[in-house]
């Protein structure tokens, strides 16, 4: 089976400064693999340990996010036998259809796939609908919040918990499904691993990318207003430490 | 009127009054989608939309409606299509985007009318922004968050037109079984009181203690997210944050958890925040009031102990 696997490079929002007009400054902020895509790439993994495949991963997005070789070994020592980059500064890839849009045409220009994975929705917009929105636009079925996958001949049998029920869904391949946050916890890469990610195949695809404007315009991006705290922070765990906490609770609330 | 025209379209039985009601204060003309047969249909006919559709779902899924839903919307110029923010929704959300050439902004929190536009408020980067949005083309897809369009204080007459869903279902996948999931959690988004559990904690047994010390301070038990959907410790529907429920209680009192942005974004709105984590330079510090370093297995039995 050839399986394609989606990834997003974010910045890390543990790293994101605040200026003082209440923007965000990200370029101060280093990149990763958005989280819930390690998801993917493990539920891919897992799938060719049962039937012979490939694994391809797939990232689209701007020069500074894809230009590191560092976050390409690290998609690369995670599974992937080789590594595809859509690198275009054209695009901002903030709407969900633009970057959907994106995927798709690099699917198309692929030479075939029978599955492509996602994560549930990346780290810094958490749209959660960039897998259907690739399978609508290519026409093929899709399935969202997946939570388990098997093979079952020419076609997959796919669990996928809703919030009151579980489907068990038969899906003929080609599909995209997004994977729950849930369905797996990604290894972590083996020393052995990194090693070899290095001498892994990275493509820069060449493709051109649709001018069509984005369907979604930005008028702000603004740090939500923070509430005051008053920070009483004290240290240890002693008698008198919980006392302090007991006594803070019962002038509180008690 | 911002929009002329607005299709709702929900899985969910209790959000379609709430939003229709918001759909009307934005659009002159409101269009409900719901799933079920004839009667459903009937029996939502006062949720405030002047049209229904219906799509019976015995023999097929509520996403097999997707390309009939599309024509109906592509049938007036423009328009807003407003969903709940289920799992369901969001596939159907998704694939009518595609299919109306636009994106889908999700889990919207503010959905306001500005200068003849709609301007959309969303979350982005786990909390940390405020992205304020509108729509550039023809047609918009919206998730809308829980409660944002506040308390119903209108009663609507009964819908001009019921009618089934013109264009036929077309079932790419196939349904195979479908299983009843067993138990949501506590309302925690209108708990005064909530014991908030983070991964600080090692064992699953360890939440007796934490649920004793919650029945002590008469609080509800919440937790953070990997603690509900990694350990599977707590049903997800108990996990608080930006991706889970948004609490606002008298006091929270966190317990191992580290405060991460995206937890951060649900607990913000509490009154009081407690907090105990045994890591100095944890972040959950800069957003408490009280905080004690330590560990939580030395604390919570000491404080057990002082409120029995
Ligand atoms: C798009 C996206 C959305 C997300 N949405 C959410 C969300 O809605 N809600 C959510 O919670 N998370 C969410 N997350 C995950 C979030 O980033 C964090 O991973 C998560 O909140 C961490 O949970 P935690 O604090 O329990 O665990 P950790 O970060 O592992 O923290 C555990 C803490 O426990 C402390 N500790 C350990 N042992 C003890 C002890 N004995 N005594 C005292 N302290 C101890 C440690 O010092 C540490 O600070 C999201 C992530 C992404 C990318």
């Amino acid at each position: 089976m050839k399986i394609i696997t989606c990834c997003k490079i974010v910045p890390d929002e543990q790293e994101i400064q605040v200026l003082p007009g209440k923007e965000l400054d990200l370029t101060k902020a280093s990149w990763k693999i958005s989280q819930y895509d390690l998801n993917a790439i493990e539920a891919a993994k897992k799938l060719s340990a049962e039937i012979p495949s490939t694994l391809t991963a797939l990232s689209i997005g701007n020069s500074n996010a894809l230009e590191g070789s560092k976050i390409r070994k690290d998609i690369l020592s995670r599974g992937p036998d080789e590594l595809s980059l859509v690198i275009d500064d054209t695009h901002h890839f903030s709407d969900s259809l633009e970057t959907a849009g994106a995927i798709a045409t690099a699917l198309k220009n692929s030479d075939g796939f029978d599955l492509v994975l996602c994560g549930t929705g990346s780290g810094d917009l958490y749209s959660q609908e960039v897998g259907v929105q690739i399978g609508a636009l290519l026409g093929i079925p899709t399935v969202n919040n997946v939570t388990n996958i098997k093979v079952k001949g020419n076609a997959l049998e796919v669990e996928r918990t809703l919030e009151d029920e579980i489907e068990i869904l038969e899906v003929s391949i080609p599909a995209v499904l997004s994977v729950s946050s849930d369905i797996n916890v990604p290894s972590v890469p083996a020393m052995k691993e990194i090693m070899r990610a290095g001498k892994k195949p990275v493509h820069i695809l060449d493709i051109a990318l649709t001018d069509a404007a984005s369907s979604v315009e930005q008028l702000s991006q603004l740090v939500p207003e923070q509430q005051e705290r008053r920070m009483e922070i004290i240290e240890g765990d002693n008698e008198e430490a919980v006392e302090s906490l007991y006594q803070f609770l019962r002038k509180e609330i008690l | 009127m911002a929009v002329q025209s607005i299709f709702v379209i929900t899985d969910k039985a209790d959000a379609l009054a709430e939003l229709c009601y918001g759909a009307r204060k934005l659009a002159d003309q409101v269009t409900a989608v719901v799933f079920g047969d004839r009667p459903a249909a009937e029996k939502a006919a006062a949720c405030g939309a002047q049209t229904i559709f219906y799509g019976p779902v015995e023999s097929c899924r509520p996403e097999d409606y997707c390309k009939a839903i599309a024509e109906e919307v592509r049938k007036v110029p423009s328009a807003l299509v407003l969903l709940n923010n289920s799992i369901r929704c969001r596939c159907i959300a998704g694939t009518l985007g595609a299919y109306l050439n636009t994106a889908v902004m999700t889990c919207v929190n503010e959905i306001s009318p500005e200068g003849g536009r709609i301007v959309c408020k969303r979350t982005v980067y786990g909390g940390s922004a405020v992205r304020s949005q509108v729509f550039t083309g023809a047609y918009g897809v919206v998730t809308a968050g829980n409660g944002i369009f506040g308390d119903i204080d209108t009663v609507f007459p009964a819908a001009d037109s019921i009618a089934e869903i013109p264009g036929k279902p077309e079932c790419a996948v196939r349904l195979v079984a479908r299983n009843e999931k067993k138990g949501g959690g506590a309302n925690l988004a209108a708990a005064k009181r909530i014991v908030d559990v983070g991964r600080g904690l090692a064992a699953q047994e360890d939440l007796d203690m934490c649920r004793q010390l919650a029945s002590l301070l008469g609080a509800e038990l919440g937790c953070s997210r990997p603690v509900a959907e990694n350990n599977k410790w707590m049903p997800i529907a108990n996990y608080i944050g930006l991706t889970g429920v948004t609490v606002k209680p008298d006091l929270l009192f966190s317990m191992g958890v580290s405060g991460q942005v995206q937890h951060i974004a649900g607990i913000n709105k509490s009154k009081v925040i407690v907090a105990v984590n045994k890591d100095k330079s944890a972040p959950i510090f800069k957003n408490a009031d009280f905080g004690l370093v330590g560990d939580i297995y030395k604390v919570i039995p000491e404080l057990i102990k002082k409120l029995s």
